[in-house]
């Protein structure tokens, strides 16, 4: 099985749970066999994924930075991508591609890194002589400011334009519409910054002009941002689609949610062979917001990853008080409202807890307002927004974790709270809830219960206990290579279903 | 000639109301009365009042042939005085036939067997003052809580004058002995009755699964294999819970018809009969003596205590509540007293079991309770109130801000 696999982000350079999710689903794809080259805009170097091959179509199709002091025809690009690099079959897939294009390309695979590689973390790409004539400074320059926008663009885009006016008339016009405009645009390589549907709609056509050549069997596309992408690709080679929906943009936004965002997500999921959701409150979700039918919608669970149990901060520091932490963007979808009700409910039966809300978001003011209003400022901490080892520091300190989300279409992040043997409430509007037994949970606008819980986690400290003991065993069992069964299953299905 | 031996337990717990932390020091009453009421009027039209009748009609069909036993708990019998007074009714009136026993148990169903040898003879004598003054029997014969049964709580009930006590058939206690015999306790006074527990069990948990061989279980299928312990055993111990004539297997599984056909079947061979416990005791001798080392219960597969003190926080539950029972005796105030006992109902401890949660078992089908948690929350909650607000005490270590 081979599978062509869209993201839009991958770790250590994540801005939420999509990220994660991906790594864990491919390594454990993998390892049921499954040969994936995974596609995402940008790769920032330090990527791990050595099961599979990695692939940031930006740095293959052209977006190459020149140092003005290199010679016009030695171009630095940065990032360990395998692709790029010294893995023979990728250098080989790009000197295909280019064959294809018509373009003959000077010297043998083995002459490439004839420039030499001098940090391993630095690939080294002789770009062809053939490039020479357009890639000197001033044109680059040009070509930045001008045309085709800072990133520039190499010739597979116009390549792509060509082949894209046979998709025309195929593609849904949500989709359609994105495309052509956002690669004569040319957006910021910001990663959700700048004009996210430009970026989008770059990203489609650079993957279109990335996998010409190769023989997979499947298509699979996680989140809407990958959508257009993944329908041109289906349109274009006739693959099966697998739509993977991690959220949909009623989860991150509630009814005031990207009218264009909705209608790409309906144009894939209408386009798609399979969709996958992560819970069956998703399932349900998407069924209700985009009438996809329940039969096209299978469910796969995330899982976790085993990690080594975290050493727990507080207890080197002694710290004084019990910590109740909310970790996550604040946001609409995320509750923190009904967390900070809740705190100041708790807090006069408990005068030495503290109640942390780690993260950023739109309605960070009015919560700091909101805990000024009520009083409770001695005993709620802002963190502001924590990453890498900062986020491990905050779970391993926490005594209890709250995620009160009023639509969550997994919440991993619950999961993880678990692995830093932290007890856990969640609310029953969340994905992983359906996963997870050991566990209080609460319907998130119940905030008596809410607190009525968090009280008795702080008061009754067997409660944890058991909970975080039993959640933990729970969580060794939650897979990763349980959900990779299920997602072959699907492909299986999917290609029975087209082929029969 | 040898016999069968049936008995039902009848238990209805109070459960308590939800409960939030909040409550503690505002709120002193702590039992759902709705909820405890519908629940036993559910039970006795399902359960009592069909099977009760089912009974007096068989006792009546073979004219003092067929006879059964029963242990109600004090605190079932409250509630059905409370809430059906025809289901309480029924039962006095199969006790008038002369051949039912009534056994004798704690009160309120409570583990206080297990910690508390002070309590557990006041909530036994409570119970078999109950048992005289409802059905015009002293019970002689005991059954300790879900069955739960060591050498240490057979002395403890011998020495109170019961003659017999029933327990589960447990394999590792057993070994190769059959539980079809009469045995000895550890105290030469006291006998023992085991549970047989595979025909028990096809009765009570499988009669109704398809995908059981055995299915369909008929009257007749039944009393060919109960004939076949002839020779090889003097009484057959069919111990189970009363809910499974009606509740837990329905009417539509058809329960009703083979329990009213099974006697018929039983006496086509001649030399079996239907005796109560204390009938068994006074026929057979005991077979050997034999030794409960740990002990044993009828719950789940572990047929131990793990149901009730698995865990951390039913463990730092009962802990909790025994820990008062020295206090709340000295007072000399029935009300709180009574209301102190009902919380030691060994239901409360077993909705906070989380050993096999994730199989969505028997535990949750029984709770009333989301989780195991919410159910230990909520009884630490009553427990806090109650400690503070009824008896006045200081609060507790783990209950001070």
């Amino acid at each position: 099985m081979k599978v062509l696999m869209l993201g839009w982000e991958y770790p250590p350079h994540i801005s939420g749970g999509l990220g994660t999710a991906c790594e864990g689903l491919s390594r454990a794809l993998s390892r049921q066999g499954v040969n994936i080259d995974f596609v995402v805009p940008h790769l920032f170097g330090g990527e791990d994924a050595p099961h599979m091959r990695l692939m940031d179509p930006s740095k293959v199709s052209g977006r190459v930075e020149a140092p003005m002091h290199k010679s016009v025809s030695e171009v630095w690009v940065e990032g360990q991508n395998p692709l790029l690099g010294d893995e023979p079959g990728a250098v080989s897939a790009r000197a295909a591609l280019l064959a294809e294009m018509g373009i003959s390309v000077p010297g043998k695979p083995g002459e490439q890194g004839a420039a030499g590689v001098k940090d391993p973390n630095i690939n080294v790409i002789k770009i062809p002589s053939f490039l020479s004539p357009y890639l000197n400074a001033a044109s680059f320059k040009r070509k930045r400011r001008g045309l085709f926008g800072k990133g520039g663009l190499g010739l597979e885009d116009e390549a792509f334009l060509l082949q894209l006016e046979t998709l025309d008339e195929i593609l849904p016009p949500a989709i359609r519409s994105l495309l052509p405009e956002s690669v004569s645009a040319g957006g910021g390589a910001e990663h959700y910054a700048g004009d996210l549907f430009q970026e989008v709609g770059r990203f489609a056509a650079r993957a279109l002009g990335l996998i010409k050549n190769r023989d997979y069997d499947v298509i699979h596309a996680h989140d809407w941002m990958t959508f257009p992408a993944a329908v041109a690709l289906k349109a274009l080679t006739g693959l099966p689609l697998v739509l993977h929906v991690h959220s949909l943009e009623y989860d991150r936004c509630g009814g005031n949610g990207n009218w264009q965002i909705e209608q790409i997500e309906k144009a894939g999921l209408d386009a798609a062979d399979q969709v996958i959701a992560v819970s069956y409150y998703t399932r349900s979700l998407i069924h209700q917001r985009h009438g996809v039918p329940l039969g096209k919608i299978g469910v796969v669970h995330n899982g976790v990853y085993a990690r080594e149990m975290v050493s727990r901060y507080r207890q080197e520091q002694a710290w004084p008080s019990k910590i109740v932490l909310f970790l996550g963007r604040v946001t609409f979808q995320k509750g923190p409202d009904y967390f900070v009700e809740a705190a100041a409910r708790v807090i006069p039966h408990v005068p030495d807890v503290l109640f942390v809300m780690a993260g950023s978001g739109d309605m960070l003011p009015r919560m700091v307002e909101r805990v000024n209003e009520l009083g409770i400022s001695n005993n709620f901490l802002f963190t502001g927004f924590l990453k890498g080892q900062e986020v491990e520091k905050m779970f391993s300190m926490a005594d209890l974790y709250v995620m009160p989300s009023v639509s969550e279409p997994f919440g991993i992040s619950a999961l993880e709270a678990i692995s830093f043997q932290s007890p856990v409430i969640i609310s029953r509007q969340s994905g992983v809830s359906e996963v997870l037994s050991h566990a209080l949970k609460v319907n998130f606008w119940d905030v008596d219960q809410l607190a009525n819980l968090i009280v008795s986690v702080l008061k009754y400290p067997e409660l944890g206990q058991d909970i975080s003991l039993m959640a933990g065993e729970e969580v060794r069992r939650l897979r990763w290579d349980a959900s990779a069964v299920k997602t072959v299953e699907l492909y299986n299905q999917t290609l029975a279903r087209i082929s029969g | 000639m040898p016999s069968v031996c049936f008995y039902f337990q009848v238990h209805q717990p109070f459960r308590l109301k939800h409960y939030p932390f909040f409550n503690i020091r505002y709120d002193h009453s702590y039992f759902d009365q709705e909820k405890n009421g519908g629940i036993l009027r559910k039970v006795a039209k399902k359960c009592y009042l069909p099977t009760n009748q089912t009974m007096l009609r068989l006792i009546d069909r073979y004219q003092g042939r067929f006879r059964i036993s029963y242990s109600i708990t004090g605190v079932a019998i409250e509630q059905m005085q409370e809430y059906c007074p025809e289901a309480f009714e029924s039962f006095r009136e199969l006790a008038k036939t002369g051949c039912v026993e009534f056994l004798g148990e704690t009160y309120y169903h409570s583990l206080a067997g297990v910690y508390d040898e002070a309590e557990f003879q006041l909530q036994v004598k409570k119970h078999a003052d109950l048992m005289e003054h409802c059905f015009g029997q002293r019970p002689t014969v005991f059954r300790n809580t879900e069955l739960i049964y060591d050498d240490r709580i057979g002395e403890m009930v011998a020495k109170m004058g019961y003659k017999a006590m029933i327990a589960e058939g447990a394999d590792d206690i057993l070994g190769w002995r059959s539980p079809n015999f009469v045995y000895s306790s550890t105290n030469p006074a006291m006998r023992l009755l085991l549970k047989n527990y595979r025909l028990s069990d096809d009765i009570a948990f499988r009669f109704s699964n398809q995908g059981w061989q055995e299915f369909p279980l008929t009257a007749p299928k039944f009393a060919n294999w109960v004939h076949k312990i002839s020779g090889n055993g003097e009484v057959l111990n069919l111990f189970m819970d009363y809910e499974t004539f009606g509740e837990h297997q329905w009417e539509s599984t058809g329960i009703f018809e083979f329990l009213d056909h099974l006697p018929g079947e039983i006496f086509k061979h001649p030399d079996w009969d239907f005796l109560t416990p204390s009938q068994v005791v006074e026929r057979y001798n005991p077979a050997a003596t034999i030794n409960f080392g740990r002990t044993v219960s009828w719950a789940d597969i572990d047929r131990d205590l793990t149901a009730w003190q698995g865990n951390q926080m039913q463990k730092s539950a009962l802990k909790n509540a025994f820990d008062l029972g020295h206090e709340v005796r000295s007072r000399n105030n029935p009300t709180a007293l009574d209301l102190w006992r009902r919380l030691l109902t060994s239901d409360h401890f077993y909705y906070m079991c989380t050993k096999w949660m994730a199989d969505g078992d028997v535990h949750a089908y029984f709770s009333p309770y989301n989780s195991p948690y919410e159910a230990f929350i909520n009884y630490m909650n009553v427990l806090t109130d109650f400690r503070q607000s009824v008896l006045n005490l200081k609060p507790s270590k783990e209950a001070r801000a």
